[in-house]
């Protein structure tokens, strides 16, 4: 078993659209390899239409690449099974983040549920559990997700990805669409718990500042490709490439 | 003289069906001659509130408390309804986060401009317009629908559009936030560039620090439905003399050194039922006293700017020794 | 408890819509307990002159064979109604289903389905009605299959539109990512969040169907006699124009009536689950 979590060995997607008698091509990935050791985080840093969800989709396994590899813990390609309990993802939107139609202790529990397995009980006191390791009183449970603020449904979605202690989890733009001073909690909420629970992760941001306070190593990507893959120490210092040294100016 | 833009003590609230939401509490704010000014503010801060006041645009369920909001020395509250039409089309200019939604889709772009533009307003005119705000081709971005231009060249289409009948006065809200990075200082110096070209007031809103450094020269930070701070912007952000200013500059990424943990701002930003008695940061603050809890700041000049604290001295000094031990 | 509370807030927002719903709550209402009303036998006949004029006795007056015309109406709304609402949610049913998969599993079934949603959909329903009742003779059955095979195609479309809107969500990605099966996500997070967008389709095609049926039976393919809908009702109503214009008024009022409500209900519903309300300028 290989010591890499995570490895996409030149992983291509392409999209095809438009009738038959005039196909369009879009390539939203073009032979991306990125491996993600176990208990790292890697920051994913684009603009949009850069292909950085694309990725992240892959590493879940939710998307199959058109040509290459991808492979989690010796498993290729990533199914149901190899990934239940064990990923975990995190999405912008915190209007969306929870089933507006179960009780958000319901929807944290979830992937327990999915799981299964696990005594009505015990499910209680995982919950209990989760909803205070991000910091939320246990009553929160009993509540609907309408009565909570954007960045406590965020912090919900993260008790949800954390729940079954999974060993990778990616957060595509989590922060995103939270206030800065929320944002500052959520983000040392993910340096803190990922130095406790020690899971891999993939942070997926257009946000360079932001993305560098959380992440170990960082990966730069545009137009479907890597651009440029370094320890974040040089992008507080000056990254080499001139599209890294461009989306650097902008946070200077 | 009377100041382009005078706000005095405005309070707005919303009245929805879960109960009463103030959304401005006696907010000030004024411009004296055309100038550019950026409104710092997170949600619930009433920024939103005060673009959209200044035209009158708030929506059925909104009342205005009490105070006013005075455009050239028009009141905007108490004009009629053809009075402050004319306001909007003539002296007003609004740009929104979303180009997609600002603009018609179902007309071409060229006779959007015509249209905004009123009489003795041609074709030639817009093409000339187009190019103003930097558009190259503009035969063909005219001839084009919104939705064959980039999310980029819809706002510059945009920002023609509020700018057609040269307003005394632009509103931009959020304009970049929907673009890519690349894209924003490109706009952002656009419109700052305008208030140079035309003699136009610029209002930017953003919850942005640094967009907010880079191209407005004066700054007022919103809290709570009031201006907490309101300054020279390099005067502002190098030594803060509010304590909501101070946390915010602390609590954002990108001035931290590698390693370094950042400060966030501990508890939520509050959403107000009513006036509120003292000041509306205290839950928050790490200078609070008792005093906070039960007198509301008044606005005072201190250290070059306005500010709206009991303790501005303990902020100044703290943010100063700050400053020295790095 | 959030619905009851929603409606009566409803009711409070907007007259008119608060008046539809209660129109059609009494048509409910008449629908499930009209046999009982004391209005009189809908089929005895004789029990007043042939193509009397309204009475003090007999409030819309009476028909070609001396019926009391009122109880007559009355069972119209009830059968009309009736028809359209049963046909209705077997179809609501159907469709979501359809709809659902459709959209969860893509690729060539869902182009399909399309395909074949969109050819249902360009049908002219009284075409439609004309070839069944051709096939399996008229009667409440073939009016049945022709409302379901008008707003089949309505309710595939809608549930499939708001189905490939949730599939993006977090709630539900994350499901997915978490290893839940298709069948866990479209029970426990899909469903229930489709149920908003399908109760309003579900009024729009209740109008439909009523209008259908009224139809169908007017044309002398649906409800058989002695059994009377309003749209058989208007038929023979129809022939007596000149001489009993109060059949034709009441009958057809009534059916106005019963669709309009539907449809301002409908509309109620759709502003009230609209999240955009109340954006208008002062």
């Amino acid at each position: 078993m290989s010591a890499r979590l995570i490895e996409l060995i030149s992983a291509s997607v392409t999209y095809h659209s438009g009738p038959m008698w005039a196909r369009r091509t879009v390539e939203a990935v073009h032979k991306v390899s990125i491996e993600v050791q176990p208990g790292e985080i890697v920051g994913m840093v684009g603009e949009s239409g850069s292909g950085k969800t694309t990725v992240g989709k892959l590493c879940l396994g939710v998307l199959q690449p058109t040509v290459g590899k991808v492979i989690f813990d010796g498993h290729s390609p990533i199914d149901r099974s190899s990934r239940r309990g064990q990923m975990a993802v995190v999405l912008q939107h915190p209007e969306w983040a929870l089933n507006p139609r179960l009780k958000v202790g319901m929807s944290v529990a979830e992937p327990l549920s999915i799981q299964g397995g696990v005594a009505s009980r015990e499910k209680t006191r995982r919950i209990e559990e989760a909803l205070t390791m991000v910091g939320l009183d246990a009553g929160f449970a009993q509540r609907y997700p309408h009565e909570l603020s954007g960045g406590q449904r965020q912090r919900m979605a993260i008790a949800r990805a954390l729940i079954t202690r999974p060993r990778f989890v990616v957060f595509d733009e989590a922060v995103s669409a939270l206030d800065v001073s929320i944002q500052t909690q959520v983000l040392n909420l993910i340096k803190q718990l990922q130095a406790e629970g020690g899971f891999a992760s993939l942070f997926i941001s257009h946000d360079l500042a932001a993305t560098r306070y959380v992440a170990d190593r960082i990966v730069v990507m545009r137009a479907g490709e890597i651009v440029e893959q370094a320890p974040v120490r040089e992008f507080y210092e000056r990254p080499s490439h001139p599209y890294s040294q461009a989306l650097f100016d902008t946070i200077a | 003289m009377t100041p382009l833009l005078s706000i005095e003590d405005l309070a707005i609230e919303y009245v929805t069906r879960r109960g009463v939401v103030r959304a401005l509490d006696e907010a000030r704010l004024s411009l004296m001659e055309p100038s550019v000014i950026g409104i710092v503010g997170e949600s619930g801060s009433g920024k939103s509130t005060m673009g959209l006041a200044i035209g009158r645009l708030l929506p059925r369920f909104a009342n205005r408390l009490h105070g006013d909001l005075k455009l050239e020395g028009n009141s905007v509250f108490d004009a009629n309804d053809e009075s402050i039409r004319c306001l909007r089309r003539k002296r007003l200019g609004f740009v929104f986060q979303d180009p997609m939604t600002a603009l018609d889709p179902t007309m071409k772009v060229g006779r959007q401009l015509v249209y905004a533009g009123g009489d003795s307003f041609g074709q030639n005119e817009a093409l000339d317009l187009l190019a103003r705000v930097g558009l190259p081709d503009q035969a063909r971005v005219a001839s084009s629908y919104p939705h064959q231009l980039s999310g980029g060249m819809a706002q510059r289409v945009v920002i023609a559009l509020a700018i057609a009948r040269q307003p005394a006065l632009l509103i931009a809200d959020e304009p970049t936030a929907s673009l890519d990075a690349s894209l924003r200082d490109h706009i952002l110096d656009l419109l700052v560039s305008l208030h140079t070209a035309m003699n136009t007031g610029v209002i930017l809103l953003s919850h942005e620090l640094r967009v907010i450094l880079r191209h407005c020269e004066r700054v007022a930070v919103m809290y709570a439905g009031r201006v907490v701070e309101d300054g020279k912007t390099s005067v502002v952000f190098a030594s803060p003399a509010h304590p909501y200013t101070l946390a915010l500059l602390a609590a954002a990424p990108g001035r931290e050194r590698p390693g370094e943990m950042l400060q966030p701002i501990p508890g939520v930003p509050p959403v107000l039922s009513g006036r509120v008695e003292g000041c509306g940061f205290a839950p928050r603050c790490r200078f609070a006293a008792e005093r906070c809890q039960v007198e509301r700041p008044i606005a005072r000049l201190f250290a070059n700017r306005t500010v709206l604290c009991h303790h501005s001295e303990r902020v100044l000094d703290g943010a100063q020794k700050k400053d020295t031990a790095r | 408890m959030r619905i009851l509370k929603g409606l009566s807030a409803f009711y409070l927002n907007d007259r008119l819509t608060g008046a539809a719903g209660l129109a059609l709550v009494v048509l409910v209402l008449m629908g499930v307990f009209g046999s009982m009303l004391p209005l009189g036998d809908p089929t005895a006949i004789g029990v007043g002159p042939r193509l009397g004029p309204p009475t003090g006795e007999l409030p819309l007056g009476t028909d070609e064979l001396g019926r009391s015309y009122l109880p007559r109406v009355v069972q119209g709304i009830r059968v009309t109604f009736l028809i359209a609402s049963i046909a209705v949610m077997l179809t609501a049913a159907l469709g979501t289903l359809i709809g659902m998969m459709s959209a969860y599993v893509r690729g060539w079934v869902d182009a399909l389905i399309m395909r074949l949603a969109d050819v249902m959909f360009a049908f002219p329903a009284l075409i439609l009605g004309l070839l069944v009742a051709a096939l399996i003779g008229p009667g409440d059955v073939s009016v049945v299959t022709v409302i379901t095979a008008a707003t089949l195609p309505l309710f595939i479309r809608v549930v499939r539109a708001v189905t490939l809107s949730l599939a993006e969500r977090g709630f539900v990605v994350a499901a997915e990512v978490a290893g839940a099966s298709r069948m866990r996500v479209m029970i426990v997070h899909l469903l229930p969040n489709i149920t908003g967008a399908v109760l309003v389709q579900l009024t729009y095609a209740l109008s439909v169907g009523m209008l259908i049926e009224s139809g169908l039976s007017f044309l002398g393919l649906g409800i058989q006699p002695p059994y009377a809908s309003l749209g058989s009702l208007l038929r023979t109503g129809a022939v007596y124009l000149t001489i009993a214009p109060w059949m034709v008024f009441s009958s057809g009022v009534v059916l106005s009536l019963a669709i309009m409500s539907v449809n301002l209900v409908g509309d109620g519903l759709r502003d009230m689950l609209d999240p955009l309300r109340g954006r208008s300028l002062r």
